[in-house]
């Protein structure tokens, strides 16, 4: 390397910022670095995590993530191909043993997977499964109704994606608690401690369960996700176990504590506003999209991802090298004033709200439908059954680190009781599974295009 | 006014058929967008500019 090459690469770099969202005061400054940012380095270059790219600007992160053929998702485990390290920054401590789904596959690889689970998954897919929803949200509220207290992460958030990604997947609905805790608790469980090895035990148990399920669900078929990647042929041939394991994780991952972040931010908005949250009541029918959509835009779930570059290229006006890492902040672009007028203002009637909490281009995120659906089942029944709730800032445990998701883990609430409309949680569950056997409701839509039929 | 949605471009977002449900519609497969016709009714041409601005692809083209 010369003196030249270092000089150009030191002028290629010279927009920097130092930007660590890993840190706890990055939850908090987030407003202040996204403005920074936009102003004087909407792409930069930060010497944290190896040194990598972070686009902030809404322009920008337009640009660089519609364009794939200069974008590399690959995560290259075994070191076969160019030594690409996936969507995390850093690379997690503990080694991958497989990719993170299609979400760290590249075209044509990562086409295949997707059209084999998008007939589950699209709206008209999704929109079957509303009764089950619904009566899932229905008991978990009628486990709380009669006591005026609820929490709205440990008894609602957490419970109903779970159980409906469960069925979705065809693995028993009972077994949702194998997977709920240590799915959230690794978000949020630091590395090293005494946490972290109960949490991998259940991490552990939960990877038996998958597997258990997957043989089963091979040796005798039952309709879902999981039987779809059992079925699924690349150029002929069935997908190795371990990567369907790797998509379960993603799916699962994915399914999880997403909704759950964007449900417990929302309802503890609308408790802090409670103007706001009885004009939502009142005016759902033109307004619960668009209050949807901006709940995602200002909390962004999923705050980003990584990529590499796959070539020398420029892109937005700044020059990149192959392999260099980059990360696309949905977060800051979503605050992008130059998109989204007063961008760190809640404006549940927003238009133009193009926000980027499900991604851009190929990868946009495959459970967006729902994600948005059983989002807006939960915030219809909470206003409904329990219109004055107040949530307890004493007792609310937001994340300490949002670099992965921009979660909580607790949000007690308080509210005037009410009475119970049906069966409690457990025997809900119970029910729903015969329903779900019955009707074979995790079939594709291709296969089956009815709306689930629930008696009584 | 005119509209058609950019296969190449659509991804599935919804949000077009979630502003201008009568004249977006989305396939049962994978979600993504089409335009009913082409041809936009005077009094949804409001709700198409809409669409369009809020596509996060940028997939709607109004000619």
């Amino acid at each position: 390397m010369s003196v030249d090459d270092v000089s150009t690469d030191d002028d290629r770099k010279k927009n920097r910022y130092d930007f660590d969202r890993h840190s706890p005061q990055y939850r908090h400054q987030l407003e202040s670095i996204a403005q920074q940012m936009h102003e004087k380095c909407p792409v930069a270059w930060s010497e944290t995590y190896g040194g990598h790219w972070v686009a902030s600007g809404s322009r920008e992160v337009f640009e660089l993530a519609r364009s794939a053929e200069f974008l590399s998702n690959d995560h290259d485990i075994r070191g076969e191909r160019r030594g690409y390290k996936g969507i995390s920054i850093p690379t997690p401590q503990r080694v991958a043993s497989a990719r993170g789904g299609f979400l760290e596959m590249d075209p044509p690889e990562q086409r295949y997977y997707r059209q084999a689970l998008n007939p589950y998954l699209s709206p008209a897919a999704i929109s079957r499964w509303i009764p089950v929803i619904d009566e899932l949200v229905r008991a978990s509220l009628d486990e709380k109704i009669e006591t005026g207290r609820i929490d709205f992460v440990d008894d609602l958030a957490n419970i109903v994606p779970a159980v409906f990604t469960l069925a979705m997947m065809g693995i028993p609905l009972k077994n949702w608690t194998i997977y709920c805790e240590p799915m959230h608790a690794a978000i949020y469980t630091r590395e090293g401690t005494d946490e972290a090895a109960r949490v991998a035990l259940l991490h552990r148990q939960m990877g038996i369960d998958l597997a258990t399920q997957l043989a089963r669900i091979r040796a005798d078929p039952r309709p879902g996700l999981v039987d779809a990647l059992l079925r699924l042929e690349i150029n002929g041939e069935a997908q190795p176990d371990i990567e369907l394991f790797g998509v379960l994780g993603l799916l699962i991952g994915g399914g999880f504590d997403t909704t759950t972040a964007l449900t417990a931010h929302a309802l503890e908005w609308l408790s802090e506003n409670p103007s706001e949250r009885d004009r939502l009541s009142r005016e759902r029918d033109t307004l619960l999209d668009s209050a949807t959509e901006e709940f995602l835009r200002y909390y962004t779930p999923a705050p980003g991802d990584g990529r590499t570059f796959s070539a020398d290229c420029e892109i937005a006006g700044q020059q990149f090298k192959e392999g260099e890492r980059l990360w696309l902040s949905w977060t800051m672009a979503n605050r992008d004033a130059a998109l989204f007028p007063e961008p760190n203002t809640i404006d549940l009637a927003r238009k133009g709200n193009r926000h980027h909490s499900f991604g851009l281009g190929i990868h946009r995120c495959i459970g967006s439908n729902v994600a948005r659906t059983v989002f807006k089942r939960m915030i219809i029944q909470v206003l409904d059954r329990m219109p004055d709730f107040r949530c307890e800032p004493d007792g609310t445990v937001h994340y300490d680190t949002i670099g992965v998701i921009n979660g909580m883990r607790h949000l007690p609430a308080t509210f005037t009781p009410g009475p119970r409309l049906g069966a409690g949680l457990e025997e809900t569950i119970d029910t729903l599974q015969k329903v779900c056997d019955e009707q074979g409701l995790a079939e594709p839509v291709t296969a089956r295009k009815a709306t689930a039929k629930i008696e009584g | 006014m005119r509209v058609r949605v950019d296969p190449e471009r659509c991804q599935g977002h919804t949000l077009c058929a979630m502003i201008a449900p009568k004249v977006f519609e989305l396939d049962d497969i994978d979600g993504h967008s089409s335009a009913v016709s082409e041809d936009v009714p005077a009094d949804a041409e409001e709700q198409v500019r809409e669409a369009a601005h809020t596509c996060p692809e940028q997939a709607i083209v109004i000619f």
